[in-house]
């Protein structure tokens, strides 16, 4: 007889998921983390999109955890003097649904309180050394030498899985298939933020991805700015093979170059900055060989359950998804009999979108960190851009001879250039 | 050395972080919203030092106790979860706004409840109002002995010895139980709870007590019973400093606003 029916490792949107729909159906659960309080060591850019949440906690959009709804959505391609970007604002996002900007310390601790409020055992302040296996099952988890047994492990432990690894359930990631994310909350005045970003009223939002296409060093790398009620959540992406390869360049280096951007400062100007964090990225999809096994699941940022394609970033919608469907995979299971080979939640997770966007994306990284999205096209763009919308008293061109004549200025790249639009054509 | 069945009582106050406690511009107050909650520092030293006599006399018997709102339950089973037998939070709306003086009595009405004790530990003060008044106002109201700033205590043949921290020294004091004692921070590296020991923690709950429980008149508590009355209070303000860059080919302008501010003086004048 074990303990718990289940143990879910980390608080994050995925393991505290799990663990509301788990403890809401009467499920004996016990949701560990290693912060106290719980999920405060979680890190994300900070926006929760789609309603998933909506699954596990039905008044989630009343709550005062969240910042701003997003009603302006940008996509920008910076070089070191040109900005070239899309502003989509959209009333739309009334029936659309876009997403909410969170504060992830505060976001995090409000869903485990969730979780406990349900029913489950919330634990936090403690590092769970692994899974305890016995005969190829997963038992239950093991911390300080003793092991507290469970029917079933749920494991959510975020990118750097180190549970998965010790466990010998993941292998450790590649460079090209993780990268640094590292951010600053800055606090400004809500009214600054709300005419800052031309926002109709103080609940309305602005989130928009960056390619930084003007880094020292040339190092690839992305970046995020997001509206939240009175600071501005502003990071990059950095890929870690770049960092490693330029050691003069360090991660606050590239933040920094990217607050000072003659397009970004104004943004920020006067703000202090309140907190900064780092955290490790998945990148490239799917990053264990199974979602599942004989007493576990794998769910969010520990199964690469992250989605990146340069217009949008997002993962706390997967992480729910995930969390809540490794739950229901457990609950179709208890009470009829040993079995708790999980085959299930592999099979449910293929329905739903966390899977189906895993594979049709799968590769997808090899586009978003080429050469060609963050040095060849933003320096096109900016060479085109120029030539339409300067005037200097010469006839003046069709567009595609203006593309044709910067992308020939490029030539070195050509091969590149071909291969990588193939790629985005077909993966985007 | 001679085992005994010891009852030990430790106090302890959840607290701000420090570390992430702001001050409001505006009023001047703590922002106490924006920092998350921990034990105070010197608390958990005085709940270590409870668990090392624990550890020594395996009989002895711990309860922890804290006058607070019900989010400090929190505080208590994280004592629980490191080894302290019991634990009572003694709650309510009454003792809201209380100073040193009715805290004082609120916590030794709650010790008076407890019935047998033989050592009250408490930490030297709290990091968010810094009297450290509570612990050696509680040993008035008691009539029992006490010790403050001490470092290390033991037990030996039923006497309570207490180590202080002083000036030009380290005094060791003797006394008869019941007494009190106060725990000087990071005076001790307080010990970690297992998974097991959290859960254990958990399921065994705490207990919550009333100002019924206790046994005092609403008057004597809370806003009430506080004599202490803050008139006001100053925030130091920071100056603005003004910045100017210099590069080096403009030294010599670089020291002549230096001494146009006075700030240098030419050895030759």
């Amino acid at each position: 007889m074990s303990e718990f029916d289940v143990i879910v490792v980390g608080a994050g949107p995925a393991g505290a998921s799990a663990a509301i729909r788990l403890a809401s159906n009467k499920v004996n659960v016990l949701l560990v983390d290693r912060a106290d309080p719980p999920g405060s060591k979680n890190v994300s850019g900070g926006v929760l999109w789609g309603d998933s949440l909506g699954q596990v906690i039905p008044d989630w959009e009343k709550s005062n955890m969240l910042e701003r709804y997003v009603e302006a959505k940008g996509v920008t391609f910076l070089t070191k003097d040109s900005k070239i970007s899309i502003d989509f604002r959209s009333k739309k996002f009334g029936e659309y649904k876009s997403g909410y900007t969170v504060l992830r310390t505060k976001f995090d601790a409000w869903l485990a309180k969730k979780a406990k409020d349900a029913g489950a055992m919330v634990a936090s302040g403690v590092t769970v050394d692994k899974i305890a296996m016995k005969d190829g099952k997963a038992i239950g988890v093991e911390q300080a030498g003793e092991t507290i047994t469970s029917d079933a492990v749920i494991l959510a432990e975020g990118a750097n899985s180190r549970i998965a690894y010790d466990s010998g359930l993941k292998k450790k990631p590649t460079d090209e298939k993780i990268a640094l994310g590292v951010k600053e909350v800055i606090k400004l005045p809500e009214k600054t933020i709300t005419e800052r970003f031309n926002l109709t009223s103080p609940k309305m939002g602005f989130a928009s991805e960056y390619v930084l296409g003007f880094l020292d060093g040339g190092v690839k790398a992305g970046g995020f700015l997001y509206t939240n009620k009175e600071s501005i959540s502003i990071g990059a992406v950095i890929s870690m093979g770049d960092l490693r390869k330029n050691n003069q360049t360090y991660s606050f280096n590239v933040i920094e170059q990217f607050k000072d951007h003659p397009f970004i400062a104004p943004l920020i100007q006067d703000g202090r900055v309140e907190e900064y964090s780092a955290h490790l990225v998945p990148e490239g999809g799917m990053s264990v060989d199974s979602v599942y096994g004989n007493g576990y699941m794998i769910a969010g940022d520990t199964a690469g359950f992250t989605f990146s394609n340069g217009l949008v970033l997002q993962g706390m919608n997967y992480a729910i998804v995930s969390g809540i469907v490794a739950a229901d995979s457990f609950m179709e299971k208890k009470g009829k009999g040993p079995d708790m080979n999980f085959a299930n939640y592999g099979e449910n997770l293929a329905k739903t979108f966390v899977m189906k966007d895993m594979k049709n994306f799968s590769g997808i990284d090899r586009v978003t960190w080429s050469e060609t999205i963050h040095n060849t096209i933003p320096a096109i763009a900016e060479d085109a851009m120029l030539n339409i919308f300067s005037e200097d008293g010469n006839p003046k061109k069709h567009l595609s001879q203006i593309v044709l004549s910067s992308a020939l200025k490029h030539k070195d790249k050509r091969k590149d250039l071909a291969v990588d639009l193939y790629r985005m054509i077909r993966r985007l | 050395m001679i085992e005994m069945a010891l009852e030990i009582i430790v106090m302890i106050k959840q607290v701000p972080d420090s570390s992430e406690v702001v001050i409001d511009p505006v009023t001047f107050t703590l922002n106490r919203g924006a920092a998350r909650n921990v034990i105070n520092p010197a608390d958990e030293n005085a709940v270590e030092q409870a668990l090392r006599i624990k550890d020594q006399n395996p009989d002895t018997h711990i309860t922890v106790i804290t006058m607070g709102p019900p989010f400090a339950e929190s505080a208590l089973l994280d004592c629980m979860a490191r080894g302290v037998d019991r634990g009572i939070l003694v709650t309510d709306r009454a003792f809201a706004g209380a100073d040193t003086y009715p805290t004082g009595l609120t916590l030794a009405a709650t010790i008076t409840k407890i019935g047998k004790f033989d050592i009250i530990f408490a930490g030297e003060e709290s990091t968010d109002s810094s009297t450290g008044h509570v612990g050696p106002g509680v040993a008035e109201f008691l009539g029992i002995e006490q010790a403050s700033y001490t470092s290390n205590s033991w037990v030996e043949d039923g006497k309570v010895y207490a180590e202080r921290q002083l000036e030009d020294g380290v005094e060791t004091v003797r006394m008869e139980p019941p007494c009190l004692i106060t725990v000087l921070t990071n005076s001790n590296i307080p010990r970690n709870a297992t998974l097991r020991m959290k859960i254990d923690a958990m399921k065994r709950g705490i207990e919550t007590w009333t100002l019924n429980d206790i046994g005092l008149k609403p008057e004597w508590v809370g806003l009430k019973g506080s004599p202490t009355i803050v008139k006001s209070m100053k925030s130091i303000q920071e100056k603005k400093r003004e910045g100017k860059k210099f590069t080096p080919d403009q030294m010599d302008d670089f020291v002549n606003e230096l001494v146009s501010k006075g700030i240098l003086k030419l050895g030759d004048e």
